[in-house]
């Protein structure tokens, strides 16, 4: 993503929302893949290596 | 002479612009170059430009040595006549330029492409009709959510819903913060009951909510989970199109009332009329009119008639509903001449953004050749108590020629608005004082009294300064 501008995460959500039952889809896809990381970084982080992403987000 | 960088050209590191003579060049990076070699090739763009709908721009085959910087390419943009601001834009201007933005975002997605952004200030108005002209916005890739949504509905989106769902007005708001109304600010605005409003539950309220709780994630890596997830370019037009609609029902009902109310002046019985249009298309047709400015242009009879030998008008009034109606006819007749704004002759736009000069202020905009001020001046000096000699003042510092009508405080309106002061308040408000604060400042090229006898016609040179 080339863009200077932060598009804010949770415009992006929204957004997803607003394009109708499939943009819900893949929200629900990728929070089901964050809902086991962040809160629970120890846990999630060795075993899937897209945590290491978003561990990085500091 | 250098070309000197824009003001307000400086947040994308991989494009600028610069001003040189007539010009607007814009230097820009490799990536940006590659962007700018998808975009010629996009079917939609050719027929857009020619349209008028995205401003001309051509790669220039060498870059001119007075750009600073080494850049990949350098592109030439068409000049815009006058600049304009969403501050300064009607209901259905911005809401015009809204809709040009979303299909043009559309086009984007089908050709594989996107918008960078959503940014009201990419647009501009030519006469009545809006152009965008933030060329590198448009990138490569068409996967992944658009990362202009929010500005879209903090710059665009939210201040139309103010005038459609409350009856309230946007001008100021965006005047007083460049950056836009945020989904925060616009549900307290709208209130609880806002909810049921068209656009307001996933636009506003869902968006207030994420907008507190998501952002601390990283943007950048949910962009890429959204995109491994399936969120196609089919997904990101399914939200323009929907954003297309709800903005395409909008509506601004004061502005519906007067122009279903609205019948076209008709011709005159009145002497004073007559005698008014000969003396302004006189004043209009003496010298050849680059940029006129129509101050306080109500219904726009005259900026019409200034537009059959200028290239460019400027129509201003302080009563957005006035403006807007002007402007809905100018758009019905397709006119590329004029351009109606609103703003207050005694407060009008200053320079805004950084350094106060990213949105340049209005009378640093252009220099008029020609300024129209009828029945504009009793409405500054009793109404608005601006000094009479300091109003011929800041005319005669434009410039240009001024074409100004006094109207006697003996005249019925002048009389109305002078009846709420106090007996003494504008003893001043004479004609012999007018004439001679206009005598210091300009020659008088031709003077008319209207057979009425309430209202004087001035054609006005500025002395050359020390005259």
């Amino acid at each position: 993503m080339l863009a200077y501008l932060d598009p804010g995460s949770g415009s992006m959500i929204v957004q997803a929302v607003v394009a109708g039952a499939a943009g819900v889809a893949v929200v629900g896809k990728v929070g089901w893949k964050r809902l086991t990381s962040p809160l629970r970084k120890g846990k999630a982080a060795a075993t899937d290596t897209e945590e290491e992403q978003g561990a990085a987000d500091d | 002479m250098g070309a000197q960088l824009d003001p307000g050209s400086f947040r994308d590191p991989s494009s600028a612009v610069f001003l040189t003579g007539d010009r607007v060049l814009r230097g820009i990076g490799p990536a940006a170059l590659d962007d700018w070699q998808a975009l010629t090739r996009a079917p939609f763009f050719s027929p857009a430009v020619a349209r008028g709908d995205i401003v001309a721009t051509e790669q220039l085959p060498d870059a001119p040595p007075e750009l600073a910087g080494p850049w990949a390419g350098v592109l030439e943009h068409e000049r815009v006549p006058f600049l304009s601001y969403p501050y300064e834009w009607t209901f259905s201007m911005l809401r015009d330029a809204a809709l040009l933005h979303l299909d043009l975002l559309i086009a984007s997605l089908d050709a594989g492409m996107t918008m960078k952004d959503g940014y009201a200030y990419n647009l501009q108005f030519r006469g009545s009709r809006p152009v965008f002209i933030d060329i590198p916005s448009f990138a490569r890739g068409s996967a992944g959510p658009w990362p202009g949504y929010r500005q879209f509905c903090e710059t665009m989106l939210f201040p139309l819903l103010l005038v459609a769902h409350r009856g309230a007005s946007f001008q100021g708001l965006l005047r007083g913060r460049l950056d836009g109304i945020s989904p925060t600010e616009m549900r307290a605005l709208l209130g609880p009951g806002g909810i049921v409003k068209k656009g307001a539950l996933k636009h506003v309220f869902l968006h207030a909510a994420a907008e507190g709780r998501f952002n601390r994630d990283g943007a950048r890596s949910l962009t890429k989970d959204l995109q491994g997830a399936g969120f196609t370019a089919e997904l990101t037009k399914a939200t323009a199109r929907s954003l297309r609609k709800l903005v395409d029902q909008l509506r601004w009902k004061q502005s519906d009332s007067a122009w279903s109310a609205y019948r076209q002046t008709c011709s005159y019985s009145d002497a004073d009329r007559e005698a008014k249009d000969r003396f302004v298309a006189e004043a209009v047709d003496f010298a050849p009119a680059r940029l006129v400015w129509d101050l306080g242009c109500n219904d726009g009879a005259y900026a019409e008639m200034a537009a059959r030998s200028a290239d460019t008008v400027v129509a201003v009034d302080f009563d957005p509903v006035v403006v807007d109606l002007f402007y809905r006819r100018l758009r019905a007749a397709d006119n590329r001449k004029i351009l109606p704004l609103v703003m207050n002759f005694a407060d009008p736009s200053p320079g805004l953004g950084w350094q106060n000069r990213e949105r340049p202020a209005f009378t640093d905009r252009g220099k008029p050749d020609l300024m129209l001020a009828l029945a504009l001046i009793h409405h500054l000096v009793i109404t608005a108590h601006l000094p009479m000699a300091g109003v011929l003042d800041w005319f005669a510092a434009r410039g240009g020629r001024l074409v100004i009508e006094f109207v006697e405080p003996d005249d019925p309106m002048a009389r109305q608005m002078l009846a709420s002061k106090p007996a003494d308040r504008h003893e001043d408000y004479r004609r012999d004082v007018f004439e001679k604060l206009v005598g210091e400042r300009f020659e008088v090229i031709n003077q008319v009294a209207l057979p009425s006898g309430h209202r004087t016609l001035y054609h006005l040179q500025p002395r050359a300064a020390g005259g």
